[in-house]
């Protein structure tokens, strides 16, 4: 039980941080690292970072100055992981409807998820666990092709977390329990045109205030704002690139199981593709390309890949870094697997982090091995500087069934 | 021996007191065909094969380094160092490590198969809390993809079972994971059929909704106990008959109940239970269930709180087949810990299973058993390759009743083999080549050891 009461100590550190409110003005800085920078400055041995007021100030200084100095001994350190496309926050268990805020069936362009993040969620510290640090959470369901807005939120698990919000409008085509995919697509064109003729009128006096939908889509058609839209079939990706193509927006595409089939077109068209790496079955007639291989071969052909954590993504979230492993694993480059879960997503999002360069937020980790395999673990982690516990209620949990008490378990704590 | 001595001493009450109503000639003797849909499996054909210094981890706990495996006629004929014997085909194995066959214990593959339209939705009879009568080997559709994926990672048997809505949801079966365009053409020759139960939350939702018994977790007690008591006189019945014939009477036999054949196979010891069960106390009254009819309790499936049971799990002999992670999907999941298998598996006379109930994850158990050897080796275990893979292989073997057959590499076992190109638990491992009954099933290498569902082929 030595390395428990090591991660013990840990969090009491990152506790008594916490509690101090004076560390903004603190600079931290880990020395003798192997940094993977994430950036064109790739990866960086035994080299040094330095942290000040939440952001990184410093990479490799010929003289490091810190008020705190942390030995890597060579260990390997990274930008924090950014998930996406998951309920984190927004969803303690998937079954109990009253925890589940992420879906509301009246949905439209200006739902705004993030009304509901829960900061204090137990998932958020098990997430931890994978060094992530920040992540885009999204809305899901509806009755709409559109179900809302997708915000970024830090993994600090404070009431303070830092939220980025309206970073995303979040959109699902493709295939229909019920009626045509032709109607969704339609839905979406004519709304983005309805919108540009409305951007294209001069503004009267007695027009109506702008409202949130009319800001959402000006950003979208402006391309400030994202467009995720969730599709598989290579046919429907053809038909979106003529959308984007069109109306000059910013589109990504998540899922896209069968994008390797178009795979120059997509590339070409210079469409971030959001996919779960571990997809490999055809589980619907859009999908029939699901492969293994895929995240490797759209890295190949040009195309900006995100990794996602299929299935119920906002409980497993901590899986990121071995999905990014087998990426790695089935064809995927090392590199191009950790941008796939730092600074790619940090771009498609507009995120000040993902990689570590100055200027950025200070979302360090520091692992024990090779962030990507099974058996190494988070050694430290900061969050804007700020070093952050991975214990958990799992560990809890554990830690009382463990302990030998002459009381009922109850009375372990 | 005591579990029959009260239906005996009724059979020969009976027998004493009705017996001259059935003098006379004997009609034919009712007997119930056990196995009406046998399997048809025969191994590819095949040569001897020769693995040589290879890194093997053979099920049983032992680790050998720079050894031999060989296959012979389909079976481990020898494992050891510097193995003399000449074989058709020698692969160097060099800086690989081989394993037994992985065992998946809860599948839906072929049942749920992909792709998951709504037509191919045949995995749970979700019309009754009770259809033990159903059997899901009638559902299974050999082309489903996922079995192609899942034998990519290693798998050599599988389990399928029913969905998890009833108390009883059916008869699970057991599968060899090999190309076939018939189910029984994959179907484990002579392996044990299983008996799918559900606890907790499924079935008190799914039938409290239709407004029939059990819409709460008493409720579902009292189903099992009502099921079991039936199926306790029916076997009476059944027991009666075969001693009233052997005494040379002509007894009218009892009508025949398929629900009740199967139940009546468990409390014959015949057909396993496979219990999804995820909590503590759920689990604790299943085993007293268990010993109130007099069956075995069997294996529990997902069981994410058997950590704090787990001196009551082995103390029963009752296997626990769990996930590494999965959680938070329901009320009776959320107290997972990453622990669990370990915590479970440290106990005397434990038999801890991996499991995937996943057409995903079944294509990387090997990653699913090392994340819980990792995690538990932070935290104060110290657990070897050579014993973590026996969580996916020797018990999961014992847990389907083919232990006898497969599940490790030792001499006169089931050639069912797995090469990989590193140690199976790290992120980066691949099976290179997969072998069923000493016959090469999958090469990574070789498209010609790839097979392709029908439903894949000509895609485009």
């Amino acid at each position: 039980m030595k390395n428990l009461s090591r991660s013990f100590s840990l969090s009491l550190v990152a506790a008594g941080l916490l509690a101090s409110g004076a560390v903004s003005a603190q600079s931290l800085a880990i020395i003798n690292a192997t940094l993977h920078t994430s950036s064109d400055q790739g990866v960086l041995e035994a080299a040094s970072i330095v942290m000040t007021d939440g952001k990184i100030t410093a990479i490799n200084p010929t003289e490091v100055k810190a008020d705190k100095v942390i030995d890597a001994k060579g260990q390997i350190v990274t930008p924090g992981f950014i998930a996406s496309i998951n309920q984190l926050g927004l969803v303690e268990v998937s079954a109990v409807a009253g925890s589940r805020d992420a879906g509301e069936e009246k949905a439209g362009i200006d739902f705004d998820v993030s009304l509901a993040y829960n900061a204090h969620s137990s998932l958020i510290p098990y997430a931890r666990k994978g060094g992530v640090t920040r992540d885009v959470i999204t809305p899901h369901g509806g009755d709409s092709i559109f179900s809302g807005l997708a915000s970024v939120v830090d993994l600090s698990g404070s009431f303070d977390s830092n939220m980025q919000k309206q970073a995303a409008l979040i959109v699902y085509l493709g295939e229909r329990s019920k009626g045509s995919r032709a109607f969704t697509l339609q839905t979406l064109i004519n709304k983005l045109d309805e919108h540009k003729t409305k951007a294209g009128k001069k503004a009267k006096k007695d027009d109506d205030k702008p409202s949130t939908e009319d800001k959402v889509m000006a950003k979208v058609l402006s391309g400030e704002m994202p467009l995720v839209v969730g599709v598989s079939r290579a046919a429907d990706i053809i038909e979106l690139i003529k959308v984007k193509e069109q109306f000059g927006i910013n589109l990504v595409l998540n899922g896209a199981q069968d994008a390797v089939v178009v795979k120059e077109r997509v590339a070409k068209a210079n469409i971030p593709v959001i996919i779960s790496a571990m997809d490999s079955l055809p589980a619907s007639f859009d999908s029939l390309h699901a492969s293994l291989d895929n995240a490797g071969v759209l890295e190949k052909a040009g195309v900006k890949v995100l990794l996602t954590v299929g299935g119920d993504a906002s409980h497993n979230i901590y899986q990121l870094r071995f999905d990014a492993g087998n990426a790695v694993s089935y064809g995927m480059s090392q590199e191009g697997a950790l941008k796939a879960v730092t600074s790619n997503v940090a771009d498609v999002f507009g995120i000040n982090a993902g990689s570590l360069e100055v200027g950025k937020a200070a979302d360090v980790v520091m692992w024990s091995n090779d962030p990507f395999e099974l058996s190494s673990h988070v050694n430290k982690m900061f969050i804007n500087g700020v070093e952050v516990s991975t214990q958990s209620r799992q560990d809890k949990l554990r830690d009382r069934y463990m302990t030998d008490s002459k009381m009922p378990r109850a009375y372990t704590k | 021996m005591q579990k029959f001595a009260p239906s005996l001493l009724a059979v020969g009450l009976a027998a004493a007191l009705v017996g001259c109503q059935e003098n006379g000639p004997q009609d034919d003797k009712i007997t119930i065909n056990k196995n009406p849909y046998p399997s048809t499996y025969q191994p590819v054909a095949t040569s001897s094969t020769l693995i040589t210094n290879a890194t093997v981890l053979t099920g049983t706990g032992e680790r050998l380094d720079d050894a031999d495996v060989l296959l012979v006629d389909g079976k481990v004929q020898q494992v050891g160092k510097d193995l003399t014997a000449t074989a058709d085909i020698t692969i160097d194995a060099q800086g690989k490590w081989v394993t037994p066959g992985i065992i998946d214990v809860h599948s839906h593959l072929g049942a749920y198969p992909s792709p998951s339209v709504e037509s191919h939705q045949d995995g749970n009879e979700m019309t009754s809390p009770n259809t033990a009568e159903v059997w899901v080997e009638h559902s299974i559709w050999p082309q489903d993809p996922g079995f192609n994926r899942a034998r990519e990672g290693g798998i050599t048997s599988l389990q399928i079972l029913p969905g998890s809505a009833n108390l009883f949801g059916g008869r699970g079966v057991t599968l060899k994971n090999v190309p076939a365009h018939t189910m029984q053409g994959m179907k484990f020759p002579d392996a044990p059929y299983g008996l799918k139960m559900a606890c907790g939350e499924n079935p008190k939702r799914v039938y409290g909704r239709q407004g029939v018994l059990p819409s709460t977790r008493m409720g579902n007690m009292a189903g099992y106990r009502m099921a079991w008591a039936e199926a306790a006189e029916y076997k009476r019945a059944w027991d009666k008959y075969d001693a009233d014939y052997e005494a040379g009477l002509n007894p009218e036999a009892p009508v025949r109940d398929i629900k009740h054949d199967t139940l009546r196979g468990v409390l014959e010891g015949e057909v396993r239970i496979h219990n999804h069960c995820y909590k503590a106390e759920e689990m604790a009254m299943m085993i007293d269930l268990s010993k109130e009819f007099n069956y075995d309790a069997g294996t529990f499936h997902h069981g994410v709180e058997a950590y704090k049971i787990a001196d009551l799990l082995a103390e029963n002999g009752s296997c626990a087949a769990l996930w590494p992670d999965w959680w938070g999907f329901k009320m009776e999941a959320y107290d997972m810990v990453q622990e669990n298998v370990a915590i479970v598996d440290a106990v005397k006379n434990s038999c801890a299973v991996v499991h995937s109930d996943s057409d995903t994850t079944i294509q990387r158990l090997n990653q699913e058993a090392g994340k819980v050897m990792y995690r538990a080796n932070e935290n104060g275990f110290d657990i070897s390759e050579q014993h973590a893979i026996k969580w996916i292989t020797a018990n999961a073997a014992k847990s389907l009743g083919i232990d006898d057959k497969t599940g490790s590499l030792e001499a006169g076992k089931q050639g069912d083999v797995v090469i990989w190109n590193q140690s199976p638990f790290s992120v980066y491992a691949k099976a290179e080549q997969v072998f069923v009954d000493g016959a090469k099933v999958y090469d990574r290498n070789d498209s010609a050891y790839q097979a392709t569902s029908d439903f894949m082929l000509g895609q485009q």
